[in-house]
């Protein structure tokens, strides 16, 4: 199928699951809410502790919440447009699903993640981007276009970088049916991005720069937002790292998908 | 002979490699949650270093007693979940409810003896994790026997309070038969007023009096708290009288909403 049939065909599955969504409107609504109190938890504790100390190792609370927010905004991109990643496994290659998509005259990469969209993810959406535009506030870091389209394009680019490791990693379900453990113990890593790197031992920061690049996603990008001395390559290499490593995972998919079997049942 | 010996060798070799993948299926599971405990373990040392690098006491905590507090929090959690609202959901949903019910045992008493099974094996599977905290970071353990009587009793006082507490949200699930709301909604407030997060000593006056009422902390703060140090033993007998007062209002009132529910309950699918 030619290249610019896909945005079109998008559109139409996730206007089916939209649709689907509409028929359970109280789930749809839990389901979007649901991520904003598991986070809910997590920014009390911070507020309710940094509410009573002078700073973090030297970070304020809106330094500390701009960090956080990023992070969030990327995360819920892979949250809503490439959760079916997670599924791979349990729901596809199990089942015998994925045969379905071999047989069809569409990439079998694009129909899997058109397969669900996720309204989960739309609470991590907002919470990200609420605390982005509360801590952006009390940093007076002023909004001109510049920095719209910069917020914009490292989130993009942080996005993409989730998607990309869980797509390398899901891949582990062509072998072994199952890939969410493999996956969730590279995406897990994500939670040290939720804190600035500086308060980890070194070898943490040089793991989410170079391995897993979550720095990309959050740290980097955030420090340059509020005006620190970022380096040039962190403050704006988001989006080469987040290039090679898709060019990356898409290898991996495709000698993955070359080793499929099928389930045979 | 010689082919007949190669397709044998081939046929058994694809056998026996598929021990490893079965094994690999479910334990890797396990070593998936060590792995993350083991990550959210540096990640909670790291932190709370951060938060007294400038200060040397918060709520009247000092760095090292706050660590070991979240790290045994970490360790002795299953108590305060005990994945009966979502069992209950579960079984609403997919009509096993109606096998359950058909059974000639409590119903209610067959899960408070599955939740303490599954709290203990919890407990087991988290060795690692403390054996990771101790050679890393110094847990420091009580030797106290008097110390880990009045935390074991402290904490199955809690479980059975959670346990009570999270079976009459669970029969909300007979009437509605949907309950991952619910269960969403109890798991966020789970979560923050247990103190697993935050000792309730570091909470603003306002938010530990919510903590206080509310009975998440029944089985994480109130026991985990004498293993830390932060309360003494002594104080204990005046608790263990407010966690069984707690206990019998629950248990009395669970017994009382499940009767209830029983009477609309709706068996689904077959």
């Amino acid at each position: 199928m030619a290249l610019w049939h896909y945005p079109g065909l998008y559109w139409l599955f996730l206007k089916n699951r939209l649709k689907i969504l509409m028929e359970y409107r109280m789930n749809f609504l839990i389901g979007a809410t649901s991520t904003i109190m598991i986070q809910g938890a997590g920014l009390l504790t911070v507020w309710v502790i940094m509410s009573q100390i002078p700073d973090l190792n030297g970070w304020t609370l809106p330094q500390v919440l701009l960090i956080y927010g990023m992070i969030t905004l990327s995360k819920s991109i892979n949250h809503m447009f490439a959760d079916n990643l997670w599924t791979l496994g349990r729901d596809y290659v199990r089942t015998g699903q994925f045969d379905r998509f071999m047989l069809r005259p569409v990439d079998p990469l694009f129909h899997l993640l058109a397969d669900r969209f996720c309204h989960d993810g739309i609470g991590n959406f907002l919470v990200g981007l609420v605390l982005i535009v509360i801590a952006a506030g009390r940093l007076d870091v002023t909004w001109t276009p510049l920095h719209v389209a910069y917020l914009a394009l490292m989130t993009l680019s942080g996005g993409v970088i989730f998607i990309a490791l869980n797509l390398m990693t899901c891949v582990s379900a062509f072998w072994i049916m199952d890939s969410v453990p493999v996956t969730r113990v590279v995406f897990e890593m994500h939670e040290f991005a939720k804190y600035p790197l500086s308060i980890y031992p070194r070898a943490i920061g040089l793991l989410l720069t170079w391995a897993i690049p979550f720095g990309f996603a959050s740290y980097f990008p955030a420090t340059r937002l509020m005006g620190l001395d970022t380096p040039l390559w962190q403050a704006y290499g988001a989006p080469l790292v987040a290039a090679v490593l898709l060019a990356v995972a898409l290898a991996v998919w495709r000698f993955g998908l070359r080793h499929y079997g099928s389930t045979g049942t | 002979m010689m082919a007949t010996l190669k397709r044998a060798l081939r046929a058994y070799g694809a056998i026996v490699a598929t021990v490893p993948k079965m094994f690999m299926a479910y334990s890797i599971w396990v070593w998936m949650s060590w792995f993350v405990q083991i990550i959210a373990v540096v990640i909670l040392v790291a932190f709370w270093r951060a938060v007294f690098s400038n200060t040397a006491t918060v709520g009247g905590l000092d760095l090292d007693t706050t660590i070991n507090y979240l790290l045994l929090g970490m360790i002795f959690r299953a108590g305060q979940n005990t994945d009966v609202l979502y069992e209950i959901g579960e079984m609403v949903r997919d009509g096993r409810i109606g096998v359950t019910l058909l059974r000639p045992v409590d119903m209610q008493a067959t899960y408070y003896v599955i939740n303490l099974a599954n709290m203990g094996l919890d407990t087991l599977l988290s060795i690692p994790i403390a054996l990771f905290a101790w050679l890393v970071y110094g847990l420091s353990l009580s030797g106290d026997p008097l110390v880990w009587l009045a935390f074991l009793v402290t904490l199955l006082l809690g479980n059975a309070v959670m346990f009570c507490f999270d079976w009459i949200i669970g029969c909300v699930g007979f009437y509605s038969t949907e309950i991952w709301g619910l269960s969403v909604l109890r798991f966020g407030f789970g979560l923050f007023f247990s103190g697993a997060l935050i000792p309730l000593d570091m909470m603003p006056d306002w938010l530990r009096a919510i903590a206080s009422v509310l009975p998440f902390s029944q089985a994480l703060y109130l026991p985990v708290s004498v293993l830390a140090g932060i309360n003494p033993v002594s104080a204990m007998p005046r608790i263990w009288l407010m966690q069984l007062g707690y206990l019998v209002v629950l248990l009395v009132a669970s017994r009382l909403v499940f009767g209830r529910a029983l009477r609309v309950v709706t068996v689904q699918g077959g």
